[in-house]
């Protein structure tokens, strides 16, 4: 089991490591080892439970295999295995061009094949780390070795999605940082749970927990920081999007679940507070991400704001481990399926993009079918989704959160209009051919997985419930609903002539005033040089006064030494004048 | 093992002052004997600071003392503290005097290069083992006058006005160390560092002199380690050569100056004094703007040795801040620091030193694609880089973690807000160097040409310019990852602190 564990978190490195020896002597490749990086990591999920601890690493390392991180590995595992096996059939034709000389596709593939694993290390990392180093090399590890993954294409929206990644990143970092700090130095803890106990004890408790879900919420897509999301995703080749949409984002909510006191007794009303806030920030995102989403031109923007959609709901759902405690310890094992179903729906959708892109010479209803099943998944109606929406549903029901309930639902409706939105856009930029076997092979297999997540996944006791029949009327009605009101808005839009939305939806709104703060600052620079500049001058200009004038009575001690006998003589002279007049007097 | 080695601490110094002697006295053209004899003495010195690490560790604390007159002794002692600046002063002499092999390599005045350089390490350990005020002033003076001619060595009109605004700045400074000694050996009348008594006596009848004293004693320092308003002459001293630079900004001068800082706080005047006294907190909020001024001036500057110059004076404030933030985790911060930020540090600098005699590089909008050319020297820089901003897993991550913590365990939430600032800007700065390092198409890509290319090794440069970049860059991703390891700078600088703080 050790070797295991160990081998998990190294075979990616030694990957990485392999990959740059092959670049070093040729082409880069796609070959078997690569493929495997994530392969021990998804062993380790499925071999059980397990800790491990080693006081030399960092500040001491503590590395577990909980209820709570195996099967987070486990689909985090599996999305990475598939994506790569997609990634071979992607890179195909990219591959071809390299070796036939094409110097600058083959500098983008040698990036790509060397920080894939790279990223899949930091993010297996942290989802086994019990310490705070671990856990923050993991998120900083996957965070910077992604950009590259973002910026492949290097086209100009490649660098504007890659840009918009790296700030709201490094951000989000400052954020954690800012956040930890505060919650650790309460208890100098330098673990996990040291954290979620500073945050509970500290009268200050509720501004470490704000700092450190806006910092993750920047991966998760916080309504607000998610801006980095629509513009990103449709840039990144279709393997990184799926990682960065399945996998990665969950990073942001498994930080949320690890550092914030959620469920635990003794919660300071300003916790619960907000708590609120959360909910109404989650519910907020969940619905306006959906309208905005349904507006846009890129299938993969549209699947963006999904995300963002289904990110909301989340959220709101870890808020109620801050307003009902007794709620958790029965919503928690559902919000792990939920998350991890969502990871391998959406992975299969954004690797269906590019599928939808290379046709394979199937039977059309066959292949359009195959598209929209993760999709129908997704919104609940269909497979596994049944499942993953009624298991949360189930908790909510039984504590009588019945308005948070009719409110989810409410979204599944946003969910569905845009998945047909997503498919409606893939089915405008279709096109046949040019497809590979391993291609199609990544999306099938993430296809069947997401149907079966239930079955597979290692999930902690009491996480699956399964619907009766009414309930499950309950959970399918939003589908046909989001499609109907989906065709209506497309024939309102037609009729209005109206136009797609840009992706990125505030980031144009932030950056005027961004820029607007550059500009200042580099005006404040200038005039601060200028000042600086005649402030030296000035105080020059002052010591040259100075000098001259002490030159000057220098000179002043040579003419008075030279007159030396004549001055006393005057002195003398004048000395005894006065002592005469005394004297006499 | 024998109670007192007296001979070690003065050994350990002497091996580089007998090697700079040697050198002065070869002529110019001995070049393989001045090559032996430099690196000689350099392993010499490793492993006889090693020896006093070990020696610390079982406990002994050897002291070599004698008296010049009356009441005034010069005493070399091998504490926890001084061992461990000595430690990093040596490893990194090593390293950068192999640097500096290759970097001189057919330029001219080695001889009075190196025999400088050697009497400026010489100094260095003087200081990191002065047992009393005295002998510290006269290394630190000694440091001051061996570095000139390594400043000014070009030769050019720049270098020679640079080396002019130095000279100006730490002479000065050194009047008013000076000043501050006297004041206080008058006051005291003894000059030892670790007194018996310490100065709490003094406190009821003296509390405004104790203060200028301090103010005095650390105003000299301060020059040295280049806290604003007070750095003016860092930057300018770039025109050295890139050893040069990496010697003054990981070790000697810059470090000299913080070091002595440390050593005011917490052997001098000792940490509750100097906390009764409100001066740390006084020095925090000057060592934060110092922070925050050094990463805004580092943004606007174009060239790389500059932007890395702002870097260093942004980065020694850490240091300082570390030590006023009164706590034990803020004392494992600095001295952490002390070491990490050497290695880290050191490494930057000899990366912009191959990609200037290497490719011609001396703008940063130059160095676009360079990673291509270079590799392993732009994955040695883009660690270094890393280590400055901070993250895991290098040896920046774990100072940063400790000051942060301190800055909470002092209540001093404000501090928290500096150093993430810091961060963000130290993020600002150095990301786009690395962005353009290997995401950038340059000259290696048939982008362009390099300003001036040469072909100096086999490798991607010459083996001598490359190897210490690749250890020191490894050296400070081992501190972060294994820090928990016995004898990393981390559990050394625990050592210390325990020992400051439990006594």
């Amino acid at each position: 089991m050790t070797l295991v564990f160990v081998m998990a978190l190294l075979w990616p490195l030694c990957v990485a490591l392999r990959s740059t020896w092959q670049l070093v002597r040729g082409y880069p490749a796609f070959d078997l080892a690569w493929l495997s990086a994530a392969w021990p990591a998804l062993v380790l999920a499925f071999l059980g439970e397990g800790a491990w601890e080693w006081p030399a690493w960092m500040l001491g390392g503590q590395w577990a295999l909980d209820d709570l991180s195996r099967p987070w590995l486990a689909f985090t595992a599996l999305l990475w295995s598939l994506a790569a096996l997609h990634a071979r059939g992607y890179f195909k034709a990219a591959l071809t061009r390299a070796r036939q000389g094409d110097e600058e596709q083959c500098y983008k593939l040698a990036r790509f094949v060397l920080l894939w694993p790279l990223t899949f290390a930091g993010n297996a990392l942290l989802i086994v780390s019990q310490d705070i180093a671990s856990f923050y090399l993991g998120f900083a590890l996957m965070t910077f070795a992604a950009y590259a993954l973002v910026l492949h294409d290097r086209t100009d929206e490649a660098r504007r999605g890659a840009r918009a990644y790296l700030v709201l990143a490094v951000i989000g970092e400052g954020l954690i940082l800012a956040g930890l700090f505060w919650a650790a130095g309460q208890e100098q803890a330098s673990t996990l749970a040291g954290v979620r106990e500073g945050i509970l004890i500290s009268p200050q408790g509720v501004w470490m927990a704000l700092l450190l879900w806006l910092g993750f919420g920047v991966k998760a897509g916080v309504l607000g920081l998610h801006v980095w999301l629509p513009l990103a995703h449709p840039v990144a080749p279709a393997p990184a999007s799926a990682v960065l949409s399945g996998a990665m984002i969950k990073a942001g909510l498994l930080g949320w679940l690890v550092f914030l006191p959620l469920g635990e007794e003794g919660l300071s009303p300003a916790l619960v507070a907000f708590g609120e806030a959360m909910l109404v920030a989650g519910l907020a995102a969940a619905f306006l991400a959906a309208l905005y989403g349904v507006c846009q031109r890129h299938p993969k923007a549209v699947l963006a704001y999904s995300s963002i959609s289904q990110m909301g709901m989340l959220t709101a759902l870890v808020a109620m481990g801050l307003i009902d405690i007794e709620l958790w310890p029965l919503l928690w094992p559902g919000i792990v399926l939920f998350a991890g179903h969502h990871a391998l729906a959406k992975g299969a959708l954004f690797l269906g993009t590019s599928v939808s892109e290379h046709l394979p010479r199937w039977p059309r209803a066959l292949t359009w079918a195959a598209l929209a099943l993760p999709g129908l998944s997704l919104t609940g109606a269909f497979g596994a989704g049944i499942l993953a929406k009624y298991s949360v549903k189930h908790a909510l029901e039984e504590m009588h959160h019945t308005p948070l309930i009719l409110l989810l639902t409410l979204a599944a409706v946003g969910t569905s209009a845009l998945v047909g939105a997503c498919l409606w856009r893939q089915w405008h930029q279709r096109d046949v051919g040019g497809g590979d076997g391993f291609q199609l092979a990544g999306w099938g297999l993430a296809i069947l997985a997401t149907l079966s997540v239930p079955w597979w996944l290692p999930l902690p006791e009491e996480s699956v419930h399964v619907p009766s029949l009414a309930s499950f009327v309950e959970l399918a009605w939003p589908l046909p609903a989001g499609v109907l009101l989906l065709a209506a808005g497309v024939w309102l839009g037609k009729r209005l002539g109206a136009k797609p939305l840009a992706a990125g939806d505030l980031w144009w709104l932030y950056r005027r005033p961004a820029l607007g703060v550059v500009a200042l600052c580099a005006g404040v620079a200038k005039r601060a040089r200028r000042a600086k500049r005649a402030s030296v001058e000035r105080s020059l200009a002052l010591e040259t006064w100075a000098m001259t004038h002490l030159t000057r009575a220098l000179e002043g001690e040579t003419w008075l030494r030279r007159h030396g006998s004549g001055l006393m003589m005057v002195f003398a002279v004048l000395l005894a004048l006065l002592l005469i007049w005394e004297g006499r007097g | 093992m024998t109670e007192n080695m007296a001979w070690l601490p003065l050994a350990a110094l002497a091996v580089s002052l007998v090697a700079a002697i040697a050198i002065f006295s070869l002529p110019e053209t001995a070049r393989p004997v001045r090559t032996v004899i430099n690196l000689g003495a350099a392993v010499c010195k490793v492993a006889l600071v090693a020896l006093m690490v070990g020696r610390v560790s079982l406990g002994f604390e050897d002291t070599f003392s004698f008296q010049i007159i009356g009441g005034i002794d010069f005493v070399l002692r091998a504490d926890a503290l001084g061992v461990m600046f000595a430690g990093l002063s040596s490893i990194l002499w090593l390293c950068t005097t192999v640097y500096a092999i290759g970097y001189l390599e057919g330029a001219a005045n080695r001889k009075r290069f190196f025999g400088f350089f050697s009497l400026c390490v010489t100094s260095t350990l003087g200081i990191a083992l002065a047992g009393n005020l005295f002998t510290f002033l006269i290394f630190y003076e000694m440091l001051t006058l061996s570095t000139y001619p390594l400043v000014v060595h070009a030769g050019t009109q720049k270098a020679l006005a640079a080396g002019k605004v130095y000279l100006r700045y730490t002479l000065s400074a050194g009047v008013v160390l000076l000043l501050g000694v006297v004041i206080l050996y008058s006051l005291t009348g003894d000059q030892s560092f670790a007194s018996e008594q310490g100065l709490d006596r003094y406190l009821d009848d003296h509390r405004g002199l104790l203060t200028l004293v301090f103010a005095l004693l650390v105003g000299g320092l301060a020059v040295k380690a280049a806290i604003v308003p007070l750095h003016g002459w860092l930057p300018r001293a770039m025109v050295a050569p890139a050893p040069v630079s990496a010697l003054l900004h990981a070790v000697a001068v810059v470090k000299a100056g913080a070091f002595g800082i440390l050593r005011i706080i917490y052997d001098l005047y000792g940490i509750e004094l100097s906390a009764l006294l409100g001066v740390t907190t006084v020095l925090a909020v000057i060592a934060s703007i110092t922070i925050l001024y050094g990463s805004l001036r580092a943004i606007t500057q174009a060239e790389l040795k500059p932007r890395l110059a702002y870097s260093t004076i942004s980065q020694v404030s850490y240091i300082v801040l570390g030590v006023c933030l009164v706590g034990p985790f803020g004392t494992i911060g600095a001295l952490a620091h002390l070491l990490n930020q050497g290695l880290m540090k050191v490494t930057l600098f000899f990366c912009a030193g191959s990609y200037a005699e290497e490719l011609g590089i001396h703008r940063i909008d130059e160095m676009n694609g360079a990673g291509r050319r270079m590799p392993l020297t732009s994955l040695a820089f883009t660690v270094g880089a890393l280590g400055m901003m901070g993250l895991p897993p290098t040896a920046g991550f774990i100072t940063k973690w400790y000051l942060g913590i301190g800055a909470i365990e002092a209540e001093m939430l404000w501090v928290v807000a500096v150093l993430v600032a810091s961060t963000l800007l130290n993020a600002l700065y150095f990301l786009p160097i690395v962005y353009r390092l290997w995401f950038c198409q340059g000259p290696a890509h048939g982008v362009g040409q390099w300003p001036d290319e040469q072909r100096l090794g086999r490798l991607e440069t010459h083996g001598w310019l490359l190897w210490p970049a690749v250890f020191t860059a490894l050296a400070s991703l081992g501190a972060g990852l294994l820090a928990g390891l016995p004898f990393s700078p981390l559990e050394w600088a625990t050592r210390v602190a325990v020992g400051e703080y439990l006594p």
